[in-house]
């Protein structure tokens, strides 16, 4: 009887053998290898230098990193909301419709892709502009670039919206619909009910969505290369810079473990919350 | 006019008829329950009068006021629901003081009346407690209690106890109905089951196809039904046909009973008897020779299949027959409900 728990015990390894071997050799020994090259000094050693060097020149480019990646994510959390509280809440079914027609496209275009279009999209004499002047919201002498910082996060917030909101949206449509109409039915008005029944029932949904679309703009690099490569700008572009231009590993490992950080606080926040949920029994 | 008037209703989904014409009215204070199977369209009518369901025709009026058209947020009706839709990110005093918090109540009053709605609802203790951690029959009363404490114009029960064990359904029926007569709210209440109906109601509107096959009270429904349709409903689920045979008498219709000459008789198991003999039966009881094919024990006697030859009938008693048993089906003729067999819809006394 030991014996064959034990066989089966070893089986249940192979089975995951391949998997975990898979996430070792590309996951965990780069990953490992890069926190090596941020400490080591060039003589060899344990040394802080290449921190201390990465924070002295790309301070501002790290904070203008988090400052934009976390803009963007209170701006996608806003809109994702607001489209898939129109797709629960919406009393038009043909306005339902084309919105949930819509919302998805983004998904499909990759970063670099969107990068580009934003590019023609956002400059001086790109197409808002045009329109703009066109229906006569500006004068053309008022018309200006929004290739900065503007420029990134509403190229982040066009997106990733579509990703949380079909997240959120899902979880939306999983809720009992009487849980709506209870509150409707004492009075609520479909904001109220937004804001006081279904909010509340899917931020678990919400903030996963969250935290991966924070994770995954804080790595793209194609956007703020293609519309804002100018200081200041996003650490993925320095971390870039270091390597092609200069072969910097060390310091460019210590920028990308700061990013590391800066993830971990997002995963922390969800993992907090997740906790919290399980002990409410939530 | 009564409180809630309702005239003309029509509904549909799609090309579906749902409610065909639905007119009914509810004095205040009353209690009036909607009683049909599945897909009658009962449930419609209580979403039409809550708002949920636009109808295409008619009018819905509450004390004279025409809410036909409002959305269900200015409608001052309270629903309760099948599943009693408590939120569960709320505790027990953040579901009852929802509706108030709409209102624009400030939080002392507010406080003060979800306790009075506790203590109406022996629930005293319960504020902070999170809904999730609440038996069945505690989740109904915190539903009622959130129902109630808006003191609405039209108190809205769609099945609510059709998830709760026996026991506790029976308990809570009697409890809701002392509620409901002391503090006099009016009330809809929608069910599929007829003792339930009969026992809560002041009225009971009986619906079959999107229609009110009728309406009245529990003991006129039960006693006096108008159509076959609502004489099944209302437990007199054997039914046969009948021809009148010399005199008064009835017989069952055989094969070339001219339609005109047939009735359609419909009879409660628990009415009927079983004899071996025929002797001692009043002359105008309905006599119908069979053979016992079921039999079920049911606590009180046995429930009995019977096979006379036209048509299987249900009969209760107290002795136990074997199956295959000859027997005799008496059925008392003050207990036989008979309507034209062409047109169910208008009893013959």
């Amino acid at each position: 009887m030991i014996a064959a728990a034990r066989t089966g015990r070893w089986r249940a390894y192979a089975l995951i053998a391949p998997a975990l071997i898979v996430i070792a050799a590309f996951f965990v020994f780069p990953l490992a290898l890069s926190a090596i090259l941020a400490f080591r000094a060039t003589g060899g050693g344990f040394t802080f230098d290449h921190f201390i060097k990465a924070w002295d020149l790309y301070r501002t480019d790290l904070i203008f990193t988090v400052g934009i990646v976390a803009l963007s994510t209170l701006v996608i959390g806003v809109v994702a909301i607001a489209i898939a509280g129109y797709l629960t809440l919406g009393e038009q079914p043909r306005a339902v419709a084309i919105l949930r027609w819509l919302y998805r496209w983004p998904l499909f275009i990759p970063f670099i892709v969107t990068g580009q279009v934003m590019r023609t999209f956002l400059a001086k004499n790109g197409m808002l502009n045009h329109a703009l002047i066109g229906v006569g919201v500006i004068e053309p002498l008022q018309a200006q670039s929004l290739l900065d910082w503007r420029g990134i996060v509403i190229a982040f917030v066009w997106k990733q919206v579509p990703f949380v909101t079909l997240l959120v949206a899902g979880a939306m449509a999983s809720l009992e619909t009487q849980h709506i109409e209870a509150a409707r039915n004492l009075g609520a008005r479909r904001l109220r009910v937004l804001w006081d029944i279904v909010l509340p029932q899917v931020r678990g949904t919400l903030l996963v969505g969250l935290v991966l679309s924070f994770v995954t703009m804080l790595s793209v690099l194609s956007v703020p290369m293609m519309i804002n490569p100018n200081s200041p700008t996003m650490i993925t572009v320095d971390i870039a810079y270091r390597i092609s231009t200069l072969s910097d590993y060390h310091v460019a490992n210590a920028l990308c473990l700061m990013s590391l950080v800066v993830a971990a606080g997002a995963a922390w926040l969800y993992l907090r919350h997740a906790a919290a949920a399980q002990a409410s029994g939530g | 006019m009564p409180y809630l008037a309702i005239e003309d209703l029509c509904v549909s989904y799609g090309g579906t008829r749902v409610l065909d014409h639905v007119s009914i009215g509810v004095e205040r204070g009353e209690m009036v329950a909607l009683l049909g199977s599945s897909g009658c369209g009962k449930t419609t009518l209580l979403r039409s009068i809550a708002g949920f369901v636009l109808p295409q025709e008619g009018t819905i009026r509450v004390d004279g006021r025409d809410i036909t058209h409002l959305p269900p947020e200015k409608r001052e009706t309270a629903m309760m629901f099948q599943s009693y839709a408590l939120w569960p990110h709320m505790s027990v005093a953040g579901n009852i003081g929802y509706g108030l918090r709409m209102r624009g109540w400030k939080a002392a009053a507010i406080a003060r009346r979800v306790d009075e709605m506790l203590t109406l609802l022996q629930l005293e203790g319960f504020a902070a407690r999170p809904v999730t951690q609440l038996s069945g029959g505690q989740r109904q009363r915190v539903a009622l209690g959130r129902a109630l404490a808006i003191d609405p114009h039209l108190l809205l029960l769609d099945e609510p106890m059709s998830n709760l064990d026996y026991k506790v359904r029976i308990e809570l029926r009697h409890e809701l109905r002392a509620l409901q007569k002391r503090i006099g709210i009016t009330a809809v209440y929608v069910t599929h089951d007829r003792e339930e109906a009969l026992t809560l109601a002041d009225r009971i509107a009986v619906m079959d196809a999107g229609r009110i096959a009728q309406l009245g009270a529990p003991e006129d429904v039960f006693h006096r039904p108008h159509s076959a349709f609502v004489a099944g409903f209302m437990g007199a689920d054997n039914a046969l046909d009948l021809m009148r045979g010399s005199g008064a008498d009835l017989a069952p219709a055989v094969a070339g009973t001219p339609q005109a000459a047939r009735l359609r008789a419909h009879f409660r198991s628990n009415e009927a008897h079983l004899a071996h003999e025929v002797n001692d039966v009043a002359h105008d009881a309905l006599v119908l020779p069979g053979t016992v094919v079921q039999s079920f024990y049911v606590g009180h006697g046995y429930r009995y299949r019977v096979s006379t030859g036209t048509a299987d009938v249900w009969v209760e008693a107290p002795e136990h027959l074997a199956e295959g048993t000859a027997t005799k089906v008496v059925v008392p003729r003050a207990a036989l409900l008979l309507f034209p067999s062409d047109d169910s819809r208008t009893r013959i006394s």
